[in-house]
């Protein structure tokens, strides 16, 4: 028999394990489990395992460690799980990667893209060198070229058009750093309309959940979920979207016994795993719940106490719930009334329980709507503010959670501060920069103050009326730094957009359909392309979706051109002549601004959310010392000299200076623990107290503070507002404050030292005071059921704008037509017509469309990257059999699918799959690259065209925006499909 | 002396298809080699399960003995590995494997089969350990570096386990003991001529 | 035969898996599922089909078969059936010839030679027959190393110089199969016409072809025995080139059970083909004095003629009635 061959280092060669025998080191049993991922946690039970197979091993006797590699880690870009990369780095080429043990989110793991990360970096495909569409030709050009001559055109277009008329669109893919300093860039350009993904992916959730109880986002964590006793899907796939979640939820299926529920359109991978699978339909998210409260309700299943201390609003939901008798809901949403009631007692009993969701419900003309009937589900059962409860919220971006935070949005300036002179005044403090200079580089104050145009939009922006569109002019140029295009719905009419554009500037890695599509649009020029570097080349800080902060280290340097984010917000700022004044109080190294210091300007200015404590000098130990964090609860011992008590990553709100050493909230709005440990209640954001109308006409007030419900350790034990100079007055606590931070709050308000609150004062003191005394700095309010001021203050089932269910509409129509955003909103005359005209005859089937686990996003990077790229080679669109048979389709054949409107028609391969049901369709929304039918291989620059290109969702989805976001509908449109 | 086998827990494998990039990542296997791969069973159906497979690196196996030239051979961790220095391309380990794990790069027009290529357990070939020669034929090798492969210590949900048998096997049916479900130990039964009983 | 017959048994089975699946009614309420409790389960999935089969998004399609442990069987029939099948044939084939060489010698011309010849084959003709014939000899050799070399051969050469063989061996044994199936088709098409048995054939066979004997029974060109190989070389040539190239396609026209079946009926045709041409080379060399010379010059003795031929040298003379029969210059050596 063969063997291994001799060579002439013959002590390794034969049998692995002789060659490891007698060795340093070992993979002993205990080695060996850690090494698979299993030590600890669930698996401690293996103490009863044989001893077996004790085998040495010397680390490092080969591999790049051995030649000399340096191991740096940084945090994968495909989703915001936030998994570390272990990166292998032989002189400055990343030549391996290894599983991230020590991190307490992914213990090693990682999904498809994940584990192939490293190819991002090097791939062949990237841009190089900044481009110019020349004649229709893409024309290298120096970077100082591309700079000045975009810089030249921007300004160009703000004298003529105005600085609104200029969109810059950022990325949740940037670092804070890199986000925030696009925000604050465009605050110095003077506009509102810097817009990121978070708009399209969970915009509702951040407005929905704030407007709730606080504050928009994930209240828990998934290593929480190991927690739970009932997990509530609906409205993600987390198998796919989410892969190493998975691990921490399957294990808490397993190891709790828990209900595993996913409410679906589809029968997905997540699905497959599930106790149970409640097949709706898509758009029925509101109705399904309702439907399910309907049985807590007259059940007395409800949460009474946690009600009434902690509740605002619930007998105005009880109206509403009343509405969806189990006959309605079926009718409705087709669930059976038997499986809902089930479902119902389980979630309502058997706690704690989460509801996770995702894009399936953010996605929708109701989206805001849909993310608060979840959240009332949430507060009727009392699974708010507890451990395995919450709203578990996934979000999509490596970064989503900490761009939107760090304010890359429309309607906010960083950390929710909003658009009102305040906010800009508070900022101007921190920026150390005059008020009255900002005010001047807007149109007007007026303008400075009114949220900008959604991304969604900025096509319409570009293409309606002038009348219509609520600024100076049009938009006129478009600086795309890290977005797909092919993300955003209606396709067709961007391509319109694309076309009355002055200026168009792609700042990305790769081209993007940005690039192809403006060829295919017939721009012969006035294009630019800048190669930005990946993340994995740019250091700073992300925050994952459940507001864990993490340090990314740089792995490579950019490669080829590429430039960091950072500097090329830099370059611009530099070329319009404010970066002076933009980075007075950050250092720039060789045009490259220094990531920590815009980390520490942001903890300077971030009281409203608690960024505050998080110095680049604590998550950088967290970075140090991750193997310390306990997998469960996430915290390190406390007796650790450099993490000692913190959870892992600091997650927001981190109160106090870093100095004050808050360790972050794991769990939002938990009562049960003291807030210095990380508790807190729910934030009283929207007043103190309501007055509510009577049936007899009388008028009543109403406490929105808390009912005897407070943080463990509370002085207070009462519900109570938001700590002001005032209130520590008067509760004789300001004696507290030092003289220094008495200075800062007397220089923030001169006028009205008084009115300077927790969210104000640049001192940190009134935070530290109030921590101090166990309580919360915003105050300790009632979460709201009734959010007075949203558009549907009780969430209210509204039919899609193109639904199959005409029958219904009357019933159940989509809100009139507005005023949003700058912009008109005609949903309801568009749903009226769809009626009118029936669509929905000569488009039969609902078109959903989601994600595959090998692709993210527009997918340009991903489907750029072989590895992936392989798995998935094909656009295709799911259609049931019964579809398929009536259509004459056969599976793995050719189909035209055609939508609703602008007579587009897009070519793909049809799956017939049971994992649809009958008259649903789905597409992954990945795909780039085709259009109508035709291949745009050609309108790539030369070699940087992906491997993969296939037909976009969004070709075919149509009009729908949620009235408080601007958030898209493409969860749920109409389409034919035939056999091509 | 361990003996290595690979067990895909299929109640916990969700296709995310970590296995098959990681496997892709570390040994730089070119486009069209697919050393491991995830197969979806009764795909969209209500108990669909997926399973990720690749080499078992079968007792007495399948391949080796039907093989002309006789190129495979057995590590003393029982990894079932081969040389492409004698390998012809024969084909006929793959009618014999019952995994379709031996994949063959296409280098002519027609029947010329390249030298056949599949998992190693991450443990190399015939070349000296953690030598260019055996990293360009085979790929890495983490055995020698005292790792395990690189596919099960990436997986997602921890559902593909690599080890030693006696080990693996031992955290399954404790999964299986404890959850009271189980679906299989996929491939054992033929891989290994053993189940494991739950 | 086991073997073959559990492959087919899988090809069946395969079949109606996908009959099952795409018959397979939806369940009545799919919405009351419990995806966890309806799992499938590996060992029930193996014994209803013995194969497990599932959808991947690659395009390699066949990578969708998850476990086939038919392989075991196949690997049965490779390594053990078919060495017997084979060495029994062969083996037992030059056992035959040896004894019969041994107890009847070569079979003599009677009546020794005229000096006149005839032709027998023209140059088309035995161009055809030794283009097929060297091909074929290749294609053996190559062929039996493939399933014997590795216990004959390898120990005596060693791993490296007995690869080196092997792909060389491969090598020939795939572009050899061109010409080789060229020459089967015009064997085909040139000598169907002698080749359709007769009436004479029942005699020729009755009386044992004069073999064991000196009762030459009369034949026309193909006496019986001759048109038994000419079938064999048509219908075992075809039946190898068509499983060939089955095989050096892989996954063109079947799946990897289709393969293996393939493969079986190839090494069987191909190992019982060796053994008949065995006789044929013994009768056509060694075995009969005077036979050679019909593919080696392309003329006979007339007196070989007459005793194996007899009906075939009247036609040859009939029809132009003459004493001298067509005949070279050269007597035969």
């Amino acid at each position: 028999m063969l063997i291994k061959r001799t060579h002439q280092r013959s002590d390794r060669r034969g049998s692995v394990a002789e060659s490891l025998a007698g060795q340093a080191g070992g993979l002993d049993r205990r080695s060996f489990l850690r090494r698979s991922g299993l030590a600890g946690g669930a698996l401690a039970a293996l103490s009863t395992l044989p001893v077996g197979s004790v085998r040495k091993a010397q680390a490092a006797a080969a591999g790049p460690l051995a030649a000399g590699a340096i191991v740096k880690k940084s945090i994968c870009t495909h989703c915001a799980v936030g998994c570390t990369v272990t990166a292998e780095v032989l002189n400055g080429v990343w030549v391996g990667q290894e599983p991230s043990w020590d991190s307490p989110i992914n213990r090693g793991s990682h999904c498809a893209k994940g584990a192939s990360v490293r190819e991002l970096v090097h791939s062949d495909r990237r841009l190089r060198y900044p481009m110019k569409l020349v004649n229709g030709q893409w024309t290298r050009v120096s970077w100082d070229t591309a700079v000045n001559e975009i810089g030249d055109k921007l300004m160009q277009v703000r004298e003529k058009s105005g600085s609104d008329s200029v969109y810059w669109l950022g990325s949740a893919k940037m670092t804070n750093e890199g986000s925030y300093l696009f925000r604050k860039f465009g605050a110095f350009w003077g506009t509102n309309n810097t817009d990121h993904q978070a708009r399209i992916c969970h915009s509702t959730t951040v407005t929905g959940v704030a407007n709730t109880w606080g504050y928009g986002a994930m209240t828990n964590s998934i290593n929480d979920m190991r927690n739970s006793k009932t997990m509530l899907f609906i409205g993600s796939n987390a198998a796919e979207a989410h892969p190493v979640s998975m691990q921490h939820l399957l294990e808490s299926k397993e190891l709790n016994k828990a209900n595993f529920i996913v409410f679906d359109p589809r029968l997905t991978r997540t699905a497959a795993h599930a106790t149970e699978y409640v097949r709706i339909r898509p758009g029925t998210d509101i109705p399904v719940l309702y439907g399910m409260m309907w049985h807590i309700l007259k059940n007395g299943w409800e949460d009474k106490d946690f009600i009434a201390q902690r509740v605002y609003g619930f007998d105005d939901l009880r109206k509403e719930v009343e509405k969806w008798n189990p006959q309605e809901t079926e009718r409705v949403t087709g669930v059976p009334a038997a499986q809902l009631e089930r479902v119902a007692k389980m979630f309502a009993t058997v706690k704690p329980a989460t509801i996770i969701w995702c894009m399936g419900q953010t996605q929708h003309t109701v989206g805001t709507a849909n993310v608060r009937a979840s959240c009332i589900a949430l507060l009727m059962t009392g699974n708010v503010g507890r451990s395995g409860g919450g709203a578990n919220i996934l979000r999509g971006h490596d970064n989503v959670q900490g761009a939107t935070d760090v304010g890359l949005d429309i309607v906010t300036l960083p950390f929710y501060y909003g658009l009102a002179e305040g906010a800009w005044k508070h900022w101007s403090r921190v920026w150390e920069v005059d008020y009255d200079y900002l005010v001047s580089r807007f149109d007007d104050k007026k303008q400075m103050e009114t949220p900008g145009i959604p991304l969604t939009r900025w096509f319409d922006a570009a293409l309606l009326p002038k009348a219509d569109v609520a600024q100076k002019d049009n938009v006129k140029a478009v600086f795309v730094q890290g977005h797909a295009s092919n993300s955003i719905t209606r396709i067709p009419e961007s391509l319109k957009g694309l076309n009355a554009l002055e200026l168009l500037v792609i700042a990305d890695p790769h081209p993007t359909t940005w690039a192809a599509l403006s060829v295919e649009a017939g721009r012969k020029d006035g294009v630019y392309i800048l190669p930005v570097a990946t993340q994995f080349e740019c250091t700073g800080s992300r925050v994952a979706s459940n507001r864990s902060m993490q340090w990314g280290e740089q792995i490579v340097k950019p490669i080829f051109e590429s430039k960091d984010d950072l500097e090329i917000i830099y370059l611009m700022a530099k070329k319009f002549g404010f970066a002076d004044k933009m980075f007075k109080n950050i250092k720039v190294e060789n045009n490259l601004p220094v990531a920590e210091d815009v980390l520490r300007e942001i903890n300077r200015g971030s009281w409203s959310t608690g960024y505050c404590g998080q110095s680049p000098e604590r998550i950088k130990a967290h970075m140090k010392n991750q193997g310390k964090f306990d997998l469960v609860t996430m915290r390190a011992p406390k007796d650790d000299p450099e993490v000692g008590g913190d959870y892992y990553g600091l997650p927001w709100p981190c109160w106090g200076s870093p100095e004050v050493k808050h360790p972050g909230s794991p769990l939002l709005y938990n009562t049960n623990l003291p807030v210095m440990d990380g508790g807190g209640a729910f934030r009283p954001r929207f007043g103190i107290e309501r007055e509510e109308k009577l049936a007899d006409g009388t008028t009543r007030k109403v406490s929105l503070l808390a009912d005897k419900s407070f943080p463990k350790g509370s002085e207070i034990e009462d519900g109570y507002p938001e700590f002001t100079l005032a209130s520590l007055k008067k509760l004789g606590w300001d004696g507290d404050l030092t003289e220094a931070e008495m200075a800062t709050i007397k220089r923030v308000n001169a006028a009205n030292p008084d009115a300077v609150s927790w969210s104000l004062d640049l001192s940190g003191g009134i935070q530290r005071v109030a921590l101090k005394h166990g309580c919360v700095p915003f105050g300790n309010g009632k979460a709201r059921m009734n959010a007075f001021g949203l558009p549907d203050p009780i969430p209210v089932h509204r039919e899609p704008i193109y639904t199959p269910r005409v029958d219904l509409v009357e019933k159940y129509p989509t809100l009139p037509d507005a005023k949003q955003f700058r912009l008109p909103n005609i949903g309801f005359s568009v749903q009226k017509a769809a009626v009118e005209k029936g669509i929905a005859k000569q488009f039969p089937l609902i078109l959903s469309s989601g994600r595959l686990v090998e692709y993210e996003g527009g997918g340009e990077e991903t489907r750029t990257n072989p590895w992936l790229a392989e798995l998935q080679q094909d656009m295709f669109i799911e259609i049931s059999p019964a579809d398929a048979a009536d259509r004459g389709i056969k599976d793995g054949g050719w189909v035209w699918v055609s939508g609703a409107e602008n007579n587009s028609r897009a070519r793909m391969k049809a799956l017939v799959t049971e994992r649809v049901g009958k008259g649903v369709a789905w597409m992954p929304f990945h795909f780039g690259g085709w259009f109508g039918g035709a291949d745009l291989r050609k309108n790539y620059p030369a070699g940087t065209d992906p491997i993969v290109l296939g037909e976009s969702a969004n070709t075919i989805t149509s009009y729908g925006y949620d009235p408080a976001t601007g958030m898209q509908e493409p969860k749920v449109t109409l389409c034919q499909i035939v056999a091509a | 002396m361990a003996r290595m086998k690979f067990l895909c827990d299929a109640d916990r494998c969700i296709e995310c298809n970590a296995c098959v990039t990681a496997c892709k990542n570390e040994h730089e296997v070119p486009w069209g080699i697919n050393r491991r791969r995830v197969v979806t069973i009764n795909d969209g159906k209500p108990g669909e399960r997926s399973i990720s497979m690749a080499c078992m690196h079968c007792t007495d196996a399948p391949c080796a003995a039907v093989c002309p030239v006789n190129c495979f051979y057995t590590t003393a961790d029982a990894v079932v590995l081969h040389s492409k220095d004698l390998c012809i391309g024969c084909g006929y380990c793959f009618y014999a494997c019952p995994f379709g794990a031996p994949q063959y790069p296409k280098v002519g027009n027609f029947g010329s089969r390249g030298k056949m290529d599949k998992c190693t357990f991450c443990a190399g070939g015939p070349e000296a350990d953690g030598s260019k020669e055996e990293y360009e034929k085979y790929g890495a090798n983490r055995l020698a570096e005292g790792k395990l492969p690189l596919c099960a210590e990436m997986c997602s949900t921890k559902s593909l386990l690599a080890g030693d048998g006696e080990i693996i096997a031992q955290i399954y049916k404790e999964r299986v003991t404890r959850r009271g479900y189980g679906s299989g130990a996929w491939g054992w039964k033929t891989a290994y001529r053993e189940s494991i009983e739950s | 035969m086991v073997s073959l017959f559990r492959l087919m048994r899988l090809a069946v089975g395969g079949l109606a898996f996908l009959l099952l699946v795409s018959m397979l009614p939806a369940p009545a309420n799919a919405q009351q599922v419990n995806p966890t409790a309806s799992a499938v389960k590996e060992q029930q999935l193996l014994q209803e089909l013995n194969r497990i089969q599932g959808r991947i998004s690659i395009p390699d399609q066949r990578a969708g078969v998850l476990e086939q442990p038919a392989g075991r069987d196949w690997r049965e029939f490779r390594n053990v059936t078919l060495r017997w099948i084979g060495g029994i044939a062969i083996v037992g084939m030059i056992a035959a010839i040896v004894i019969f060489y041994l107890t009847r010698g070569m079979v003599r011309i009677e009546s020794g030679r005229s000096g006149r010849t005839i032709v027998r084959f023209n140059a088309y003709e035995r161009f055809v027959h030794w283009m097929t014939a060297t091909c074929f000899v290749i294609l053996a050799l190559s062929g039996l190393n493939i399933t014997f070399g590795r216990s004959l051969l390898l120990p005596l050469i060693g791993f490296e110089a007995f690869s080196h063989w092997s792909q060389l061996a491969k090598f020939a044994h795939i572009y050899l199969s061109f010409p080789f199936t060229l020459g089967v088709v015009l064997i085909f098409l040139m000598w169907i016409a002698g080749n359709i048995p007769n009436k004479v054939d029942v005699e020729w066979v009755k009386r044992g072809g004069g073999l064991f004997n000196n009762d030459h029974p009369p034949a026309y060109r193909f006496n019986a025995g001759q048109k038994m190989i000419y079938w064999i070389v048509v219908i075992g040539g075809g039946l190898v080139a068509a499983t060939g190239y089955l095989l050096m396609f892989p996954f063109y026209l079947s799946g990897i059970e289709g393969m293996q079946l393939a493969q079986i009926v190839h090494s069987i045709v191909a190992v019982l083909f060796v053994a008949a041409m065995l006789g044929h080379i013994y009768i056509g060399s060694i075995g009969m004095e005077g036979a050679f010379e019909a593919m080696g010059t392309g003329t006979v003795d007339v007196n070989w003629s007459k005793q194996h031929h007899a009906l075939w040298f009247q036609q040859q003379n009939a029809p132009t009635d003459s004493a001298e029969p067509k005949s070279a210059a050269q007597p035969a050596e």
